[in-house]
């Protein structure tokens, strides 16, 4: 195990089974450092969402060992990984996933009301920090689906940090977005790495993203060619 | 509020028009069966008061043995014969109560017994012009009788304590009077199978709310009812018996069938066909019930399975950042309950105003018994009943589409976009 890493990966294979049997990913062997922030790339095809989704643990079904924090998460049950999603990783999806009839600000308490270690009133003050941080506050109150595709990006990457996450994962974040918000959100990862020191891990198609983080991770054909 | 709770309110907020039809299911549901069980348990009651009232708690009576052994089958004590004996005869024999009188003593001084009143009993045809109708007397002591059956309650016309007054006095029943077209004071001829004929003056009408009783029964004194069957001062044919406890009936009419060696029939046996159409009235009513109840279980499993399709999104994202299998159960199951119960309580409120309104219409029935009003049993057992039932079915209803969207696979809906 790498000093220092958060994340690690050791020998991950994946089949699909449906409809023929194929080989997803074929001996990942990846470490991301804390502090690091790393962008997956590679064709359509190349395995690189399907690796996002076993990292961030919302796939169980794949051979070899995960560690987040030198805890073996391949051996966890489906709630105990629900907790440490819960707990430890932010997500930003490339659709922005609010639920469409809270306000903005309830979007970004959510995941700290589930997590519960904290008063109703202090979750709220710390999602309006958040919003904040991100120039949103003036939009805290307005319903999730008043809002602009640029504005919905940057609510979901508030409720991304709202528990203080080990790790933050962005599944295409930009991807959706005109250049001129993908830069934005760009803009956003950049300073939440500088400042916040948090760790990011953004699977992309987008190599202006990619050439802008600290390390690109290519996938081929679900083998690592470059990390 | 607990997060998993706030998204239920706000996606049933969301969704209000869809949420308030599947309320109303339950709400019409709950209320129709408030009102039919409501309905139905109080003709019942109604009905078994009148019935109890004007049935005696005990009747000792001197029943025809139906399966008389034959003498040669009594002699023939090792039973290793077949004995055919046909065309016995059976003694001719008046179906009286032998020492009756002392009978009625000794019953008198029983603890539990409040009052004892002979009876004598007979058909007859009653007469008045050219109407004959054909009915029952009942020779009484009416205030013997009245301490059992309280008939001065019932008495519409006259008074019926003038029967021991006036000598050849007799209360009819009020669908016997109107049958005979007979009034207050008229004269009437009463005829008994024996023949005899006597005339009498019409001192009372009463109405017992029986409506075949009150068509066919007419009230006499013993001595005449004697005097119609020809017999002496002493015959009577039944001794009815009011008890201080009416749910004791069946143990004590054991005791004084084997005490007097007479049949005594206690009232729930009496009026055991009743009791059966009862219990199958009240299966009809409780199949159509819970069918309604399932009809609006299938609302709200409708409704469900319609908001569950459209968050499938918001099942995603809540599995995303940490919400388990568990929370998005709790999370649509709450939906369910909370349509079940808002939906039953309106359905309560509902019931109890359909049963108000409907119970404040002067409805005049005359059937089986009659009734001026509907009579509506509104024990809070029925309420609490029909609200937990209700609760029942719409837990169960929501659980389905709740464990379908807990099992939802974030990974396919992120995928999948």
């Amino acid at each position: 195990m790498t000093m220092g890493a958060i994340l690690e990966t050791k020998s991950l294979n994946k089949f699909f089974r449906d409809p023929v049997e194929f080989q997803a990913l074929k001996n990942i062997n990846i470490s991301v450092e804390r502090g690091e922030f790393v962008s997956i790339i590679g064709s359509s095809g190349s395995g690189k969402s399907t690796l996002l989704y076993i990292l961030s643990t919302l796939d169980t079904d794949y051979a070899g060992s995960l560690f987040l924090e030198s805890d073996d998460l391949s051996k966890k049950t489906k709630n105990e990984l629900a907790s440490i999603r819960n707990e430890m990783i932010g997500f930003v999806f490339q659709f922005h996933y609010l639920l469409p009839e809270f306000t903005v600000l309830e979007n970004v308490m959510l995941p700290a009301l589930k997590l519960g270690k904290k008063h109703e009133e202090e979750i709220e003050s710390d999602a309006m920090q958040k919003l904040e941080l991100l120039d949103m506050k003036s939009q805290a109150l307005k319903k999730a689906n008043k809002l602009s595709g640029g504005q919905q990006q940057r609510a979901a990457i508030a409720r991304a940090l709202i528990n203080d996450p080990k790790i933050v994962f962005g599944d295409e974040p930009t991807g959706n977005l005109d250049s001129k918000n993908s830069q934005n959100v760009l803009e956003i990862f950049k300073e939440l790495k500088k400042n916040l020191l948090q760790t990011i891990l953004v699977v992309t198609h987008d190599m202006n993203f990619a050439n802008n983080t600290d390390r690109i991770i290519r996938l081929h054909d679900g083998e690592v060619v470059q990390h | 509020m607990r997060p998993n709770i706030r998204i239920a309110l706000t996606h049933l907020k969301a969704k209000k028009r869809q949420t308030i039809v599947a309320m109303l299911g339950v709400t019409f549901g709950i209320a129709i069966f408030i009102f039919q069980a409501g309905l139905m348990s109080g003709f019942q009651s109604t009905f078994i008061n009148q019935t109890v009232n004007t049935t005696a708690n005990i009747r000792l009576y001197n029943e025809a043995e139906k399966d008389r052994p034959s003498i040669a089958g009594q002699v023939d004590s090792l039973r290793n014969n077949l004995i055919a004996v046909r065309n016995q005869k059976p003694k001719e024999e008046l179906p009286r109560i032998k020492n009756g009188l002392q009978i009625i003593e000794s019953l008198e001084h029983h603890p539990e017994v409040v009052g004892v009143s002979p009876f004598l009993g007979s058909q007859s045809i009653f007469k008045m012009g050219i109407a004959t109708v054909a009915g029952r007397v009942s020779g009484v002591n009416i205030e013997k009788e009245n301490l059992l059956f309280d008939l001065a309650k019932n008495t519409r016309q006259g008074d019926i304590f003038d029967l021991q007054t006036i000598p050849n006095g007799i209360i009819l029943g009020e669908g016997l009077a109107d049958l005979l077209g007979a009034h207050l004071h008229d004269n009437i001829n009463v005829i008994s199978p024996k023949g005899v004929e006597l005339e009498m003056k019409i001192v009372g009408i009463h109405r017992s709310g029986l409506t075949e009783a009150d068509k066919s029964r007419a009230y006499i004194n013993i001595r005449n009812a004697q005097k119609l069957l020809q017999v002496d001062g002493a015959y009577i044919t039944d001794i009815n018996i009011k008890l201080r406890d009416i749910n004791k009936a069946e143990i004590l009419a054991k005791e004084f069938s084997l005490k007097y060696k007479y049949t005594a029939q206690d009232w729930k046996n009496a009026n055991a066909n009743i009791f059966g159409i009862f219990k199958i009235q009240n299966m009809i009513t409780y199949l159509i019930i819970a069918s309604i109840l399932i009809v609006s279980g299938f609302g709200i499993f409708n409704i469900l399975m319609m908001i569950i399709y459209e968050k499938m999104q918001d099942i995603a994202i809540l599995k995303a950042i940490g919400y388990r299998d568990r929370d998005i159960r709790v999370i649509f199951l709450t939906e369910s309950l909370i349509i079940g119960f808002v939906g039953g309580l309106l359905g309560l409120l509902l019931g109890f105003t359909m049963q108000t309104i409907v119970g404040n219409i002067r409805m005049d029935v005359k059937g089986f018994v009659s009734m001026e009003y509907l009579k509506f049993n509104q024990s809070p057992a029925f309420y609490a009943f029909a609200f937990i039932f209700g609760l029942i079915v719409t837990a169960i209803s929501g659980y389905i589409p709740a464990r379908k969207a807990s099992q939802v696979d974030p990974i396919e809906i992120i995928r999948g976009k």
